[in-house]
């Protein structure tokens, strides 16, 4: 079954709309679902255009696709735990919150908090990710736990904060501090980043663009050759300011003397 | 009259002990108090009444047209914004509260763009907090970090650390080792026994480096850490462990540099390590008067400090998406209601101009910059001049704000009192 959902045009179409309703296990019972725009609860066929091509017997046979002015749409996938959705152009905050499993393929850009706190299944955005790609919320001790997020584009600060297990694969460049808090599972970043990993307790992180200020409580321990990309890495252990037990693997180590003055760091997350 | 005990609401000290002569319905002289406390408590730049825009420029309204203009427009709205809340008592903060979630609102304080980091810092790891009581009693060894209390906090020394007497340093200045960390050489680092000089940005750098050395791997360290020599930070870890009782307090420079909360958590997590060798604890140095109280009042009846989305009936949380600056600046709101702030003074330039392009209300005694963002203007009194209330110091220890004078002002509370009540008939009509 393919639920196709174009927004329609809104009035105000900078009110954020959460729809968390939108999984595709819930189309089994029909589209009549709500959603929230503002402070209003709406009827999803209120703000889409929807249209319900073929049938499904089970929630792993659904696929959702979202077209139009998706980008301030939040909370899409949350709780997913099968089928597919497949966003053509940008998606709002909390995409694929707490997913176990399923696919989400987003066209363009996410916002911030992609896969926060997912448990399996596997994400693949197709452009940049805002701050706290593959973290956890406020104040949790865990982030994502299982599953696989793949950015093509960049993502911002915090990525994987508090990353526990699972693979994020961000092809472009990370802004500050990704892997910060780290716990366990696999952080790859093929761009360059900036202070990885502060206060990781275990975990691997790659990186194999060039890393800005790494931190000093990082320690060199090795060099490794990786062979299936065949180049050579050097080995840190960190964060000694913590435990110390996770494991930093950087192609280009940052230059003896580049400070990397804070004013050229990526537009910070604002709060 | 001379009044004694006076609280100032400037500041997050709350100095209690101000003598204040009034004459009437004016205050004529502040004794004990900071140059700050003086201009807050003589100050006069009052709004004499409710002004609403027009196309020609503004007008004077009567309240109870303000007060039924402000219930429509927050009614009306589909996301509304109650931002501010820091210069005023608690009474007026919780009926601002209850205000959020009767219209669906987000209501956000001024931490936002202060010390909310700190807040998300202390909700990952806890606060090993203490009184400024204890701080000035027992605190031989005291820590500024990114902060410039000689001039932001100008009694904050004097009363409670550096220049002040107390049970176990009674010879205040000299029992005491002050040591200040900034990215500039301020007035305070002048006092300052040692002053640790951090390149900008580089707070979590040095705040990492020295929670190694204080687990006893400072050897791979570099030599130089953000611009500090490492010999320098093996001398002030060693000054810390050897305390009898330490105290850091910190500002915006650890709060709204990059990392912002993990800059925090980093000194909190460097105080945990000292306490293993013996006391030590951590503070924010809280800015708004009256600051720490929203935090309070919002937590009472929410469950959290700030930025509180009621959009959806129950309080759901997440600064960096629930906070008034990130609301202001994607445009999401379609009302604001500003109490006993200026986000005007305070916001980026985007957010502030937002607020230009919607209804937006102020609450306030004076003209501020937030003024020429609004349709409305709703003056009342002052919390600690005209009006009595509960505040809380920046240690969280509530303090009574006295009623110096009587005016003609209704109090904020009042205010939002009859607003809360016209928002209940609208929707119950
Ligand atoms: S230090 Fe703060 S509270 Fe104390 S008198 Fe000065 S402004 Fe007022």
């Amino acid at each position: 079954m393919r639920v196709i959902l174009e927004t329609k045009e809104r009035k105000k179409p900078f009110l954020p709309i959460e729809a968390e309703t939108i999984i595709p296990s819930n189309f089994l019972k029909g589209p009549e679902l709500t959603v929230y725009e503002g402070n209003k609860e709406r009827l999803l066929s209120d703000l889409f255009t929807i249209v319900v091509e073929g049938t499904a017997v089970s929630p792993d046979k659904v696929e959702v696709v979202l077209k139009g002015d998706t980008a301030r749409i939040k909370r899409v996938g949350e709780y997913m735990a099968t089928g597919t959705i497949r966003i053509q152009g940008d998606i709002g905050m909390h995409c694929g919150n707490f997913m176990s499993g399923g696919v989400i393929e987003i066209g363009g850009n996410a916002d911030a908090w992609l896969g926060r706190e997912m448990l399996g299944g596997s994400i693949i955005c197709h452009g940049n990710a805002g701050h706290y790609c593959a973290s956890g919320y406020r104040g949790e001790k865990h982030g994502m736990r299982g599953g696989r997020v793949e950015v093509m584009g960049n993502a911002g600060d915090f990525c994987s904060e508090y990353l526990t297990g699972g693979e994020v694969h961000i092809h472009g460049n990370c802004g500050d501090m990704a892997g910060v808090e780290m716990k366990g599972g696999q952080l790859i970043i093929e761009g360059d980043a900036t202070r990885p990993c502060g206060n990781m307790k275990d975990g691997m992180c790659m990186i194999f663009g060039t890393v800005h200020r790494i931190l000093p409580t990082f320690e060199k321990i090795d060099t490794k050759k990786l062979p299936d990309r065949n180049v050579t890495v050097t080995v840190y252990k960190g964060d000694v300011a913590n435990r110390g037990k996770g494991t930093l693997m950087i192609q280009k180590p940052h230059n003896e003397g580049d400070q990397h003055p804070a004013n050229t760091l990526p537009g910070p997350a604002t709060t | 009259m001379i009044i004694k005990d006076v609280v100032c609401p400037f500041c997050g000290c709350l100095c209690d002990d101000l003598d204040v002569e009034v004459d009437g319905q004016k205050i004529i002289k502040v004794q004990n108090g900071c140059t700050l406390a003086e201009a807050t408590l003589t100050g006069n730049n009052r709004l004499p009444a409710p002004i609403r825009r027009t196309a020609n420029g503004w007008e004077e309204i009567s309240y109870d047209d303000a007060i039924r203009e402000t219930a429509d427009i927050l009614c009306a709205a589909d996301r509304p914004l109650l931002y501010g809340w820091s210069s005023t008592h608690g009474e007026a903060q919780s009926i601002g509260v209850h205000i959020a979630e009767l219209i669906g609102a987000v209501i956000d304080n001024t931490s936002v763009v202060c010390h909310g980091p700190s807040i998300l810092a202390i909700q990952e790891v806890g606060h090993p907090g203490c009184t400024l009581g204890q701080v000035k009693n027992r605190a031989d060894v005291i820590v500024y970090w990114g902060c410039n209390p000689t001039e932001a906090h100008p009694r904050h020394m004097s009363r409670y650390t550096t220049f002040a007497t107390g049970f176990f340093v009674p010879e205040a200045q000299k029992d005491r080792t002050v040591i200040v960390v900034d990215t500039r050489r301020t007035e305070s680092a002048e006092i300052a026994d040692e002053f640790i000089r951090i390149e900008r940005g580089g707070d979590y750098e040095v705040l990492s480096a020295l929670r190694a050395i204080v687990r006893g791997k400072g050897s791979i360290l570099p030599r130089e850490i953000a611009g500090v020599a490492r010999e320098q930070l093996f001398r002030v870890a060693e000054i810390c462990m050897k305390a009898k009782f330490g105290a850091i307090f910190f500002g915006l420079g650890l709060t709204m540099s990059n990392g912002k909360y993990k800059n925090v958590r980093n000194a909190i997590e460097l105080t945990d390590e000292l306490n293993r060798h013996t006391k030590f604890t951590i503070s924010p140095l809280r800015g708004h008067g009256n600051v720490y109280g929203s935090n309070e009042v919002f937590t009472w009846i929410t469950g959290y400090p700030y930025a509180v989305d009621f959009a959806r009936g129950i309080a759901f949380y997440n600064p960096g998406e629930t906070t008034a600056v990130d609301i202001l600046r994607w445009g999401e709101c379609d009302a604001a209601l500003i109490v006993a702030s200026d986000p005007g003074a305070h916001f980026p330039h985007a957010a502030a101009a937002h607020l230009a392009k919607i209804p937006t209300i102020l609450i306030d005694p004076h003209r501020t910059a937030t003024t020429p963002l609004c349709r409305l203007q709703i003056p009342c009194t002052m919390a600690g001049i005209d009006a009595e209330g509960t505040a809380y110091r920046m240690d969280g220890v509530p303090i009574r704000y006295k009623k110096l004078i009587e005016s003609l002002y209704p109090d904020d509370a009042d205010l939002l009192r009859r607003i809360h009540d016209r928002i209940r008939e609208v929707q119950g009509a």
